[in-house]
């Protein structure tokens, strides 16, 4: 026996007794992924996965140097976008890294409605990753405040003002949010504590409990690929097989990343003013784009409803949708299968065109 | 000067050059690799009297002598085409030094394309040890082109002891050619292992595709271990200037005050990392996992990191087309002292004639712009003048002007970074005149 394969049994053996690293193999190597044509979008999850570490990573550098005061806040970022060796990088991974966190995560979201692949037993797999994808665009909103700079300090009134029109409990929720009613000191520290205490402890609870699920249920397969016969259903290993195409896939995301790091390292605009006049043409960021253009598209009154409300209660209704859907088409009815097919292509229709329109107008 | 002046609104010409110029190296770079693929693959056919080696080099073949001849040949063309357009007293001088080179390098290229139709459509018509030779004199033609561009490529950055002597052997032969040529030969061989992956990855026999793949991973070692040191041996040989201005990037980044060349060479490591880890977990460790879709990936990924890497080597030479001999406006290093003083507009068949007889000053310095400052810069575009000069008014923009007269570092930070300005006094205010009405708050005003 070399001393190579020596080395490795022994640190096997020691690993196998403290950790049971033998029956997690076990499990790994009866893990296996289905193999079809839309296959490839069982990579978006890992990738979604990837990035989020990034963020945590980036995230807990930034708050080294980041100050969350209303005097200092833009000065902080300031600081560690010119002054702090490579902040800007940190900075740009982070805020370039949430862009496609929540890019990827609408890729994740659509293409496993489109699978079914929330069809019994995965109801709650579909309901954690829904509530998933609305903490991480919570992430999104709350980040978007802290650099303290004029588009973002609007942006953020103009999203709280809009929040406050939900019935009954929106304007409670803008000012608990907002800490009274202007933004100010209160909110940024509000916003701080949501961002990096409440947001990533629920977010990591809710992780756990939908990989828990993913593994439990293991990989679903679209209607295409179950309605095979048995022998024409063909599998690969998770591990290694499938694992080692997720690091090559990896590899391209952080790239893209990197790629964007490299080129466009993310700016800060001046500090915010909340007496100036709101900037022209203010927009938020792009993933609330599409229902910021609904909202602008709704008369001031429909009826004897207010616009705003009327169009909230329209995006709620849709959103509703979502998540009753894999409790009525539960793949034993063609009507319901193609209604949520329909539904959901609408959908994602109406977001693609309205967030165009509404970054072009 | 000399020329009429191509404008491209936006893009700017160096970019037409530019992206013109990726994609012939690309291809340019896969026929000589693949020149290399093609005869070793065929030994190794030869030798093990494997058939199935045989079917696979007539698919792969038929690719890549259409994607070589046709692609290849109209890309050059093109070339030919953007650089005297874009640059036309820089592609005069090249012209120039090297005539006899060029001559060669056409002549081997006819060589390359006439050798490239011989292989493909003699399979199976002649003896196998007769198709064998015709692969190895293939890679001889088409790697004799190579060492002839990387002579007049190299010559623009290092041209050597030509500057004193005006010898082309010795511009041709100059610091960087050995380190260069080596470097383009291993990215070569790597770039056909990557596009023989893609071919092989569809290859139906799983036992012979995996022999395969591993056969075609083992072209991007070279590139591996001998690109770090090559790299080294190439970067000890280019100017110190750029040496300096290579490190005050990286070092200015620190803080993100970075500039174009330090981004291209962070994206050129990063890519090239992705690279190695890529061929690592891929065709290394899963050659039976390696499918056509990851083949495509990892071949433009192989792509993106020769043209990134092409793009930091052109900025290298920045700010000049022939490294101190023309600067990249076409106005040569020892003609700026002489134009400071008798004008800019006096000079030139084209330059002094569009000037005749034009009276409005900020006419008379759109005529300046675009033939000293559009060579980097566009008004909206690329390198916007309008995003640089931001609200500067017109006496700003003069005083700015004025200091990039300068032929000292210390009173003129953009000396060596930049052309100096070769202006006189007059046309400097024609030209501040011109600039100003790009003014970005002049603008914004008139609207309101």
């Amino acid at each position: 026996m070399s001393g190579n394969t020596k080395l490795k049994n022994g640190l096997q053996a020691f690993l196998d007794e403290r950790f049971n690293i033998s029956s997690l193999l076990q499990i790994a190597d009866k893990k296996k992924v289905p193999i079809h044509k839309h296959a490839v979008w069982y990579y978006m999850g890992g990738i979604a996965t990837m990035y989020l570490a990034v963020q945590f990573i980036t995230g807990i550098l930034l708050m080294i140097y980041y100050v969350p005061e209303i005097s200092s806040a833009h000065a902080s970022i300031l600081k560690i976008n010119s002054k702090i060796d490579f902040g800007w990088f940190i900075r740009s991974l982070h805020s370039w890294g949430a862009n496609l966190l929540i890019a990827i995560l609408f890729a994740h979201l659509f293409s496993t409605f489109f699978m079914k692949a929330y069809r019994r037993p995965r109801e709650f797999t579909w309901l954690t990753g829904l509530l998933l994808m609305v903490i991480c665009m919570a992430f999104g909103f709350s980040g978007y405040l802290l650099p303290w700079d004029d588009v973002s300090f609007f942006a953020t009134k103009i999203g709280l003002d809009i929040a406050a029109k939900t019935p009954l409990i929106g304007e409670t929720v803008a000012n608990m949010l907002r800490g009274g009613e202007h933004i100010g000191q209160a909110t940024i520290s509000r916003f701080f504590a949501i961002h990096v205490i409440v947001l990533p402890a629920a977010l990591l609870a809710l992780l756990g409990v939908h990989l828990l699920l993913v593994q439990m249920h293991g990989m679903s397969a679209p209607s295409s690929f179950n309605d095979l016969p048995e022998a024409k259903q063909t599998y690969e290993k998770f591990f290694p097989d499938f694992f080692y195409k997720d690091i090559l896939v990896w590899i391209l995301a952080a790239n893209v990343l990197f790629a964007l790091v490299m080129l466009n390292p993310w700016g800060i605009g001046p500090e915010a003013d909340p007496f100036a006049p709101a900037p022209v043409g203010i927009k938020p960021e792009w993933y609330f784009l599409s229902m910021f253009q609904f909202l602008k598209l709704i008369p001031p009154m429909v009826g004897p409803i207010e616009g705003e409300l009327f169009g909230m209660v329209l995006m709620g209704l849709a959103a509703l949708g979502f998540v009753i859907l894999p409790f009525v088409d539960n793949g034993k009815s063609k009507a319901w299968s193609r209604f949520a097919t329909i539904f959901g292509l609408l959908i994602l229709t109406g977001m693609i065109l309205l967030s165009i329109w509404g970054a072009l107008s | 000067m000399n020329y009429p002046i191509w404008v491209v609104p936006y893009l700017g010409g160096p970019w037409v050059i530019g992206i013109m110029a990726i994609i012939h190296i690309f291809i340019s770079h896969f026929a000589v690799g693949g020149g290399a693929f093609l005869a070793l693959a065929e030994e190794l056919a030869y030798k093990r009297k494997d058939d199935r080696i045989y079917q696979y080099l007539k698919d792969h073949s038929r690719f890549f002598v259409l994607v070589t001849t046709v692609a290849g040949a109209a890309t050059g063309v093109g070339i030919w085409f953007t650089i005297s357009l874009v640059s036309p007293d820089g592609t005069g001088s090249l012209i120039q030094i090297f005539t006899l080179a060029w001559a060669l390098e056409y002549l081997f290229f006819a060589a390359e394309l006439a050798t490239a139709f011989v292989y493909y459509y003699t399979w199976d018509r002649i003896d196998k040890a007769a198709h064998l030779k015709i692969a190895r004199l293939y890679f001889i033609f088409s790697c004799f082109t190579l060492v002839i561009i990387n002579g007049i490529i190299t010559f623009m950055l290092t041209p050597g002891k030509w500057t004193q002597n005006h010898n082309w052997f010795d511009g041709f032969f100059n610091e960087t050619y050995w380190p260069s040529l080596l470097i383009r030969l291993s990215i070569m061989f790597a770039i056909a292992g990557m596009y023989a992956l893609v071919t092989s990855s569809r290859i139906k026999d799983p036992e012979f595709r995996t022999y395969m793949v591993r056969f075609c991973a083992k072209w991007l070692l070279p590139v591996f271990i001998l690109g770090p040191i090559l790299s080294l041996w190439y970067l000890h040989e280019v100017p110190q200037a750029t040496i300096d201005t290579i490190f005050t990037g990286i070092q200015t980044s620190g803080v993100g005050n970075f500039s174009i060349l330090a981004r291209a060479v962070y994206l050129s490591l990063v890519l090239s990392g992705t690279v190695i880890l890529f061929a690592f977990f891929g065709p290394y460790l899963n050659p039976r996992g390696f499918t056509f879709r990851i083949a495509i990936l990892f071949m433009i990924c192989g792509l993106a990191v020769t043209g990134t890497t092409e793009w930091m080597r052109e900025l290298l030479r920045k700010p000049y087309v022939i490294y101190d001999y023309m600067y990249s406006n076409g106005i040569r290093k020892a003609e700026i002292d002489k134009i400071s003083q008798t004008g800019f507009l006096q000079q030139g068949k084209w330059a002094s004639g569009l000037a005749q007889g034009q009276d409005n000053p900020t006419a008379r310095g759109e005529i300046v712009f675009k033939y000293q400052c559009m060579s980097c810069h566009t008004e909206k575009g690329y390198r916007a003048m309008q995003k640089m000069l931001g609200e500067r008014d017109r006496d700003s923009i003069q005083s700015f002007l004025q200091m990039l007269k300068e032929h000292d570092k210390d009173k003129n930070p953009y000396f060596g970074i930049m052309p100096p300005l070769a202006a006189n006094d007059d046309e400097i205010k024609d030209l501040a005149a011109y600039l100003s009405t790009l003014n970005q708050k002049k603008q914004s005003d008139a609207s309101r």
